[in-house]
């Protein structure tokens, strides 16, 4: 057999078939049948009349909408400084913001657990905070390391041109570094976004009752009901897919017109 | 040289392969496989501390190994043939039904006396053979061990007909009701299902996150009234009504529960499936409902801080519950070799000192009470009895679990008063509880759903209740959104 390329695809070809393909098919297949196996729209229905489909989707997009947005006003500051500053000793400080990634994740809400009854005592009185902050804490770094790199590989030149043309600090800031860093925040959102509306565990661990779609899920497949949760996680890879194509869009135009816009 | 041993190496590589690769084969010849699936952390794992030998006068128990591999030494030893027990494990019955559903095979499994009802209805589950029931043979420790008042349970309950004790054997069992923190919660208000309604413990109680607990709970505050009257509790047929009531899945009541259950929810710490025992210990929550095996754990480790934690029963009516062994048809497929290995597995856990070792090492009670064997009775001697210059003590009769007629003088223990809401008033339940307790039975797939549905409104969040607050929000961060996305576009188009 002549070795090529090729051969060397082979591997993830099959990975791709067995744990991409064929659970999308099962997905498939069960989101359009029925208990008999017919074929059914009713499940589609189904999502969109419930009112417990719907009050989840919008609760599991608040958090995730707040979580992001929280994500993102802590993270780009820090990215920025971090970028920008003449620190000798940046290394150890991004280090620091990773570092709690190497922890496992349950260990550290449980650590955060502790530290928030310290603070508010019990917990049960701010379950969506408590949950935005659970998330937030969770998906920090993934949201800091993208913009830190896009800002940090920005040609310092380009400020001083903007600097040499008039521009005060505000106006090249505005003008040329956030513009810039729009491709480093697109993938910070949409790595914190996405997995922010279905992570049910930390919901749990830090004792908010109410479902998001992971947990709703979860609930449909232990009433054995497949094929509506099946439906409910075909939905939300749906929206999953408008949203990264929305995103992508937005990042390719960058890539075309060269980024940044004065 | 380096040639020569890594030729060497390579050769001992491609033989030991070959030798893993046959070894399955090889072992077929001469061994039986049993496979196991059963609740996590619900088997003496062994490797027990020299502290805690439990020294009966009768002969000291102790688990060295863990009970799998004691039971595959004594299998060979007395049956004098090999048998492997692969052991797996599952998180909830609806967990085990789904992974049998899927393909998973086993050969005998242990779920909650309403996953037996359904596999029984569904005819996955294979009859327990005539042997396994022969009182004359030394060695079936179940039949021989089993106790009269698991047993007259077990053969009066059916489903389509079919008793339980034909296909199921009891492993462990126990009641439902709240561990609860005395210096705060007094016993009486933990002695009602209304404590989960009670505003003086807001947000400080934890209730099981899961639909058939729930609803039972439920199901008991609404009817407080009927449930404790007069004339309710002495009707001769109280037993069976009250099974009638606790079982009532009208419209009526699904309609109740859910009104009450999304009423108390925001007076509830959390609904948990896991934390409640860690949170009881640490002292987040004032009591939490809990099954009596957990509950006995959570009181044992909080003891090993000096933290005294109680257990009480709620005076409606407490859910009896039981998980017990049975055989699946699609594992042994008709094998007697795996009905005879499944069957001795019953029997060897059912041996008392085996029953005494699981019981000691998960807190849960067995269902055997040891029959001519004293050992079980010995031992709850042993963890409960009062010592002798002890001063507050009370007689304890357990009678009813021992014997077939239950008021047995000589099973009465002399325990410290406090054990009656502790450990032993858990583990033990007194026969007045027990006098209370009703079985929550297997609903049909209608009823499932409804109540199913029931129990997903209640944890959905409604989008009735969302304040303007955040729609305007909403439509804001919306609005920024598309704003600044047209913005950037139209400069770009501009250039």
């Amino acid at each position: 057999m002549k070795f090529s390329r090729k051969t060397l695809g082979i591997p993830y070809a099959l990975f791709l078939l067995l744990f991409v393909v064929i659970p999308l098919i099962v997905l498939f297949y069960y989101a359009f049948t029925n208990g008999q196996g017919q074929f059914t729209l009713k499940n589609l229905i189904g999502f969109f009349t419930d009112p417990n489909t719907l009050g989840t989707l919008f609760y599991s997009l608040l958090i995730a909408i707040c979580t992001t947005l929280v994500c993102l006003l802590i993270a780009y500051p820090v990215a920025y400084i971090l970028a920008t500053s003449k620190l000798k000793k940046k290394a150890v400080i991004i280090m620091l913001f990773v570092m709690p990634m190497w922890i496992n994740f349950s260990l550290r809400i449980t650590a955060l657990k502790e530290i928030l009854t310290l603070i508010e005592g019990n917990l049960a009185y701010h379950p969506f905070l408590n949950s935005v902050i659970g998330m937030t804490y969770d998906f920090l770094p993934f949201m800091i390391l993208p913009i830190y790199n896009t800002i940090a590989k920005l040609d310092p030149f380009l400020i001083e041109a903007a600097r040499d043309l008039g521009a005060d600090e505000r106006k090249a800031f505005l003008h040329v570094t956030l513009p810039l860093s729009v491709p480093g925040i697109v993938s910070g959102i949409s790595m914190v976004f996405l997995p922010a509306m279905t992570n049910y565990v930390v919901l749990d661990m830090l004792y908010n009752s109410t479902y998001i779609m992971g947990s709703l899920i979860g609930s449909y497949f232990s009433a054995y009901n497949w094929h509506g949760g099946s439906m409910i996680a075909l939905v939300l890879l749906g929206i999953i897919c408008v949203f990264t194509l929305l995103m992508g869009g937005q990042n390719e135009e960058d890539a075309r017109t060269g980024g940044a816009v004065l | 040289m380096k040639r020569i041993i890594a030729i060497i190496v390579a050769l001992l590589l491609v033989a030991g392969l070959f030798l893993s690769a046959l070894q399955p084969l090889l072992a077929e010849e001469d061994e039986v496989v049993l496979r196991v699936c059963s609740w996590e952390e619900y088997i003496d794992l062994g490797d027990w501390g020299e502290d805690e030998v439990i020294d009966l006068e009768s002969g000291d128990i102790f688990g060295e190994n863990s009970m799998v591999d004691d039971f595959e030494d004594w299998y060979y030893e007395t049956y004098g043939k090999r048998v492997r027990v692969e052991y797996s494990t599952f998180g909830t019955n609806e967990d085990l039904y789904n992974m049998l559903t899927l393909g998973d095979v086993y050969d005998i499994v242990c779920p909650s006396e309403y996953m037996i009802m359904k596999l029984m209805a569904e005819d996955r589950v294979a009859p327990l053979s005539e042997e396994f029931f022969d009182t004359s043979n030394e060695l079936n420790y179940y039949i021989k061990g089993v106790s009269p008042y698991i047993r007259r349970i077990f053969e009066t309950h059916d489903i389509n007909g079919v008793t339980w004790d034909k296909c199921a054997a009891g492993f462990m069992w126990g009641i439902t009701g709240f561990v609860y923190n005395p210096d705060v919660v007094s016993k009486e208000e933990a002695s009602t299902w209304r404590l989960m309604e009670n505003r003086d413990f807001a947000r400080q109680i934890t209730v099981k996150d899961n639909v058939r607990d729930t609803y039972f709970a439920a199901v008991g505050a609404l009817k407080h009234d009927l449930l404790t009257s007069e004339e309710f509790v002495n009707d001769p047929n109280y037993a069976m009504n009250l099974q009638d009531e606790m079982n009532d899945v009208s419209q009526d009541m699904i309609d109740q529960t859910q009104e009450y259950l999304q009423g108390i929810k925001n007076n509830l710490y959390s609904f948990e499936t896991d934390s409640g025992k860690a949170d009881m210990i640490t002292g987040k929550v004032v009591a939490n409902y809990q099954w009596s095996g957990d509950a006995v754990y959570t009181m044992d480790q909080a003891e090993e801080d000096d933290y005294y934690l109680n257990f009480a029963v709620p005076e409606e009516s407490t859910n009896i519950y039981f998980d017990g062994w049975v055989m699946l048809k699609s594992g042994l497929s008709e094998d007697p070799d795996k009905q005879h290995a499944a069957e001795a597995w019953i029997n060897f856990l059912s041996r008392p000192d085996n029953a005494v070792r699981n019981m000691y090492y998960i807190g849960y009670t067995s269902t055997i009470s040891g029959g001519e064997d004293g050992r079980i009775f010995e031992y709850l001697d042993w963890l409960y009895g009062a010592e002798e210059d002890e001063e507050d003590v009370v007689d304890y009769p357990v009678g009813y679990f021992f014997t077939e007629d239950g008021d047995d003088t000589d099973y009465t223990l002399t325990v410290p008063a406090e054990q009656l809401d502790r450990q032993l008033g858990a583990q033990y339940p007194s026969p007045e509880i027990i006098r209370r307790a009703s079985i929550m039975i297997y609903f049909n797939e209608q009823q499932s759903e409804v109540i199913n549905r029931m129990w997903i409104r209640v944890r959905c969040f409604n989008i009735k209740n969302v304040p303007i607050a955040v729609w305007i929000l909403l439509i804001v961060v919306f609005a920024g959104a598309g704003f600044l996305m047209a913005r950037s576009r139209k400069l770009k188009k501009e250039i």
